[in-house]
């Protein structure tokens, strides 16, 4: 069965005041149905550029310089204004980072909900209220059908990200993207969204496409994941894989920030201090045909500085990664 | 602000009351009721409308009628007086009440219904056609009103429409600027992408997303822009260009000009008219401002 999202050597360029400034450099993924892709990286690394590129949505000085976005065999890059309003909301829809701010403060979420229906559904007023209902239940709002004609301020942050979850999955999308859903969530009520996120799916063989930078979501929702640094893909494949055998220093060090905590086990002075990647993400405009990631790893070395940063390299069917040094770094993680 | 909190994966229903929801336009309803200077402002306003309407009936004098001899001070006959025609003042106040709201009312709507269409239509899409149309909006606005609005109706003849018409193709500028900058503000914001990935189109999200959210400031101002209108009918027809054979405040005014040391009463009340109908939006205005605007309503 094809993909339901196929993109290839996508690159995404910034019209800025000294030129062309590539912000995403030859992205390539698929994602099937019923999937969940995870883009990982870092502030800066072109994750909401991916998908607002996906979505057609990207902002006004930023532009798709190559590649291809199929979503369902249909390219999304050459579909008119009117064939992206039809798209928009009815195969792709995408869920915000900050539930507090998506909604519109004016309208009861009933009637937001209602409004996606009725644009691509063409139903009455009155049966999208009462399909907006059934949402609510979907996304496990109590009281759905007094909530429904509740406005957003009336509702906590996780019930918002739960409305949201409910407009972006009412018309039962090919294709969700997620940018960073729990972010500005409660830890507790992270864990509701996700869990939320995966019994829709399993509902609705939706694929998802999640940008995150939470590694304990990849190794629960995830099956395949991309892991992006300023711009550029330095490491892909299944997700069981790359947590396990994290071959990139980029990745490695992203792992090791996470804390690891273990029930019934007092944490000791040494574990306890997280490990962190020195330096910052370079900035737009000062990235050149080395490494990215060069200035801030600790394996780098002659021959790291002597070229430029390697294709991405496939290791097996499960991962591919981008480094010139992987066998010396993750010597063990051959398969 | 946030008062619920789901902490079970599940959350039972029975420890969140839905409470029943209140629409932000029965919020604000309910702030400017609490405003005692708005309200006032309302009452009065009320008042005026009645008068103007029921008034002319119940006093039966037509007020381009001459009703006794010209000048006469307020008596039992002419309660208000006479003009220098001898026309009845009170009854030209009753009457002219409706041409005065009227010329307010309509022109305020023209300001507002061009400055929001150029202001929405800059502030939304950006780029050359905000450039283009706030050099439009710009020629209007260096323009002198009021000798911009002289030019029209001595160009069109002194009609009550071409004298709304001219208030209000004068003073639009402003509405646009204050429509343009909400537009610019509110764009960006999530819930406008939101909808956009939605699929929304340019239309829907003009009109239904973006819109009612830049309102709040575009009420006040068409508030104010009523009495603003009214004055400058006032000002129209005080310098002669007001419409003749319908009676206005301002008419009033103007054909009196030339009495005020000789008979008070000719001008007074008509000049005493325009300023409570303005002073009554202008508090109305206020009030509506307290009531949609959160950052005032604190500090009370």
């Amino acid at each position: 069965m094809p993909p339901v999202l196929s993109v290839k050597d996508l690159s995404v360029s910034m019209n800025g005041t000294k030129g062309m400034v590539p912000v995403l450099e030859h992205l390539s993924f698929d994602v099937a149905q019923g999937k969940t892709m995870a883009l990982v990286g870092e502030s800066g690394c072109g994750k909401s550029m991916t998908a607002l590129a996906i979505m057609q949505l990207l902002p006004e000085d930023f532009r798709v310089t190559s590649g291809s976005i199929l979503l369902d065999g249909v390219e999304v890059l050459s579909a008119s204004p009117k064939e992206l309003r039809s798209l928009r909301g009815n195969k792709m829809s995408m869920i915000f980072q900050e539930p507090m701010t998506a909604l519109n403060p004016l309208y009861t979420v009933g009637n937001q909900i209602g409004e996606v229906l009725r644009q691509h559904r063409g139903l009455s007023r009155r049966d999208a209220h009462a399909q907006a209902i059934q949402f609510l239940k979907a996304v496990q709002i109590p009281a759905a059908d007094k909530r429904v004609d509740a406005y957003p301020h009336q509702l906590s942050g996780g019930m918002r990200q739960r409305v949201m979850i409910a407009m972006a999955l009412a018309c039962k999308p090919k294709l969700l993207i997620a940018d960073e859903p729990t972010t500005a969530l409660d830890v507790t009520v992270q864990a509701q969204i996700f869990d939320l996120l995966s019994e829709l799916q399993d509902d609705t063989d939706t694929a998802i496409v999640l940008i995150t930078h939470d590694l304990g979501a990849v190794a629960e929702l995830a099956d395949d994941v991309a892991v992006l640094y300023a711009g550029r893909c330095i490491e892909q494949g299944a997700a069981d894989e790359i947590i396990a055998h994290a071959r990139h220093p980029y990745t490695r060090g992203l792992m090791a920030c996470v804390p690891h905590l273990q029930l019934g086990r007092a944490i000791d002075h040494l574990a306890a201090a997280l490990d962190e990647i020195p330096g910052m993400v370079p900035p737009l405009g000062a990235r050149g045909p080395d490494c990215a990631f060069l200035p801030r790893c600790a394996f780098a070395s002659e021959i790291c500085r002597a070229q430029p940063q390697p294709p991405l390299d496939r290791i097996n069917a499960g991962a591919a990664v981008s480094c010139w040094r992987h066998q010396e770094i993750a010597p063990g993680a051959m398969a | 602000m946030t008062t619920i909190k789901s902490t079970a994966v599940k959350p039972d229903t029975t420890m969140l009351p839905a409470r029943a929801a209140t629409s932000p336009i029965a919020a604000a309803l309910r702030q400017f009721a609490r405003s005692p200077a708005g309200v006032a402002g309302a009452v009065v306003l009320i008042l005026i409308i009645l008068a103007t309407l029921l008034g002319p009936h119940l006093y039966g004098v037509d007020p381009l009628d001459i009703a006794g001899a010209p000048l006469t001070p307020p008596d039992a006959d002419a309660w208000l007086g006479t003009d220098y025609l001898g026309r009845d003042i009170l009854s030209g106040l009753l009457q002219g009440g409706r041409a005065t709201l009227a010329v307010g009312g309509v022109a305020a709507l023209i300001t507002i219904v061009i400055g929001v269409t150029m202001g929405s239509l800059a502030g939304f899409f950006g780029g050359p056609i905000d450039t283009a149309l706030v050099k439009v909006t710009e020629f209007f606005q260096i323009l002198p009103p009021l000798l911009f609005a002289m030019v029209l109706v001595t160009l069109f003849g002194q009609s009550l429409v071409v004298v709304t018409l001219a208030i209000g193709v004068v003073s639009w500028p402003s509405a646009a600027r204050l429509t343009r900058a909400e537009f610019l503000r509110l764009r960006n914001l999530d819930f406008v992408k939101a909808s956009r990935a939605a699929g929304g189109g340019n239309g829907h999200l003009i009109l239904r997303v973006v819109l009612p959210n830049a309102l709040p400031p575009i009420i006040v101002s068409a508030t104010l822009a009523i009495g603003v209108a009214i004055l400058f009918e006032g000002g129209l027809s005080f310098l002669g260009l007001g419409d003749p054979n319908t009676m206005s405040w301002g008419l009033m005014l103007g054909q009196n000009r030339n009495y005020v040391l000789d008979a008070w009463w000719t001008v007074t009340f008509p000049g005493a008219a325009i300023f409570i109908a303005v002073l009554a939006i202008s508090l109305i205005g206020d009030g509506i401002n307290d009531a949609i605007n959160p950052r005032l309503r604190k500090r009370g």
